[in-house]
């Protein structure tokens, strides 16, 4: 599995000072928080580490790769599924696929074999307007997996769904990040989220954003699903308040 | 996880109903007071025909008619094709190369500001009295509603696609085949169905001034010699025409993005 580094990012996006100089790694299988208020630049980030957007200072490293600025490594999942409501769920899949070269149909197939794996089997035909926010985010995941299998770049993807979906989809991730093992970084502006799924959570700080704090999660993603009993559940939760200053 | 349909079927019959049956009450009760109004008073024919003579007339003339529909139907088609083709062309340029954009659409939207009638005199002095310069006159009238209504389709495409497929290498032209042109679709249908109505209209004026055969010619030639009933059989040839057009660009469109009608509210 790969390990990404951040170095010294800045970035200056319509004359002000956006990302001031963020340092973030996520080592090999990773599950990587990244916990911010909103505006602050997390997607700008992703940006950045996806080579859509160049910074202005900085490199982005990917297994010791420079990759700073160059597309086609990752692709990152965001809120929004952005599933083509033109194609029905397989071809949306397989969209990466087929960018990549394949055959249309061998890409179907090759797609088609990871629904089980990510909960959707039977709902290849189905077009994205006849699915739940819930299956089109599993979707989405699958195709952002297609693309790179390694490593899932993903931007609050769960932040448009109501708490129950949410709560059912952080527990579908869990299970489908301990089959397959990417590296991971979860952007999100939920405090409980990041606690219960993050090994490490870095918390970003307003514009101009820096790093305010990296912390370690001892109690992530366990087997029953309540972090909240552990007995430093209380501590850690108010020493992220506290960099997040709410 | 599947999202139920919204509307049961018993709703969907009412609606049905609803949005059937009203306005065709209405029209009945127009054309029964149309008709009622007509008898009563004994207007002359020449003057003002009630419905009944209309369609009397209608049934009388029809081979006539069905003639010159067809020189119409013609022309529409033709130039509703080649306002399409034009328009793709149009809009995938100005689309992909800003440049283009900034020139033209001005001057598209200034073109929409010519009166028709005004020019398309022009067009029989330099084309003569066939079907030519009727076909050009529909271009000039459907081109505008369809590529406008198809590049506000592609520039309203949500950005966050555009970046995705940029993220996963697409090239410019593969973007534009897998993301822009699909999702532009039903926007381009919409100036579709506005302009297949008008291309009636632009034959028909096209004819008005000078043709051997058309709706528009058979109508001018009723009206000189005062057959008001042959004019009125004319006009609804030209609805039902217009409206059969109409019909079959929304076939069109259900068969080419059968996808947006699905969860539909
Ligand atoms: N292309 C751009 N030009 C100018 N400002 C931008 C641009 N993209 C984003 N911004 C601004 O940069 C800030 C960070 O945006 P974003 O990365 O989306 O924040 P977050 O994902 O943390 O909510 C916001 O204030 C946003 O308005
Ligand atoms: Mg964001």
């Amino acid at each position: 599995m790969p390990e990404i580094v951040v170095e010294g990012i800045s970035k200056t996006l319509g004359g002000l000072l956006t990302l001031g100089k963020i340092n973030i790694k996520a080592g090999a299988g990773d599950f990587v928080g990244i916990l911010g208020p909103s505006g602050c630049g997390k997607s700008t980030l992703f940006n950045i580490i996806s080579g859509l957007l160049r910074p202005d200072r900085g490199r982005v490293l990917i297994d010791g790769r420079d990759v700073t600025g160059r597309t086609g490594r990752v692709s990152y999942m965001r809120q929004k599924d952005l599933l083509l409501p033109s194609l029905n769920i397989v071809e949306n899949v397989s969209i990466p696929l087929v960018l990549k070269g394949m055959p249309k149909k061998q890409a179907c197939a090759e797609a088609a074999a990871h629904f089980k794996q990510f909960g959707l089997a039977g709902f290849e035909k189905y077009y994205p307007r006849q699915l739940s926010g819930g299956m089109r985010q599993r979707a989405a995941m699958l195709r952002t997996y297609l693309f790179s299998s390694d490593i899932l770049l993903l931007d609050e993807p769960f932040a448009a769904l109501d708490a129950i979906t949410k709560r059912k989809m952080q527990a579908w991730l869990i299970d489908v990040f301990n089959m397959i093992n990417p590296t991971v970084m979860y952007i999100t502006h939920d405090v409980d989220e990041a606690l219960y799924l993050c090994d490490r959570i870095y918390v970003l700080s307003d514009c101009p954003t820096d790093v305010r704090l990296e912390i370690r999660v001892p109690f992530c993603r366990p087997p029953h699903g309540r972090t909240i009993a552990h007995s430093e559940y209380g501590a850690i939760r108010d020493k992220v308040m506290e960099a997040l200053e709410i | 996880m599947i999202t139920r349909p919204v509307v049961s079927v018993s709703m969907k019959k009412s609606r049905i109903t609803a949005d059937i049956f009203i306005p065709l009450a209405f029209i009945i009760l127009i054309l029964a007071g149309w008709e009622y109004i007509v008898r009563l008073r004994s207007i002359p024919d020449w003057l003002l025909p009630g419905p009944a003579q209309i369609v009397r007339t209608l049934v009388d003339n029809a081979p006539l008619i069905i003639k010159h529909t067809q020189s119409t139907l013609i022309e529409c088609l033709a130039g509703f094709a080649v306002a399409i083709l034009f328009s793709f062309i149009v809009a995938f340029l100005m689309d992909e190369i800003a440049l283009l954009r900034k020139a033209l659409y001005p001057l598209i939207v200034a073109s929409q500001t010519i009166p028709i009638v005004s020019v398309a005199p022009l067009f029989i002095i330099w084309f003569g009295y066939g079907m030519l310069p009727k076909i050009i006159v529909v271009v000039l009238v459907c081109f505008f509603p369809v590529a406008i209504s198809l590049l506000s389709g592609l520039a309203a495409v949500d950005n966050d696609y555009l970046e995705l497929f940029r993220s996963m290498q697409a090239s410019r032209l593969k973007t534009f085949r897998m993301v822009k042109l699909p999702l532009s679709m039903p926007s381009f249908f919409a100036g579709l169905r506005i302009s297949a109505a008008y291309s009636v209209m632009g034959a028909v004026i096209g004819e008005w001034l000078g043709a051997k055969q058309g709706l528009g010619t058979y109508m001018t030639l009723a009206q000189r010699s005062f057959q008001i009933d042959r004019v009125f059989a004319a006009i609804l040839a030209v609805t039902v025409l217009s409206a059969a057009l109409f019909l079959l660009v929304s076939l069109v469109e259900r068969l080419v993005i059968p996808w947006n009608r699905l969860g539909e509210k």
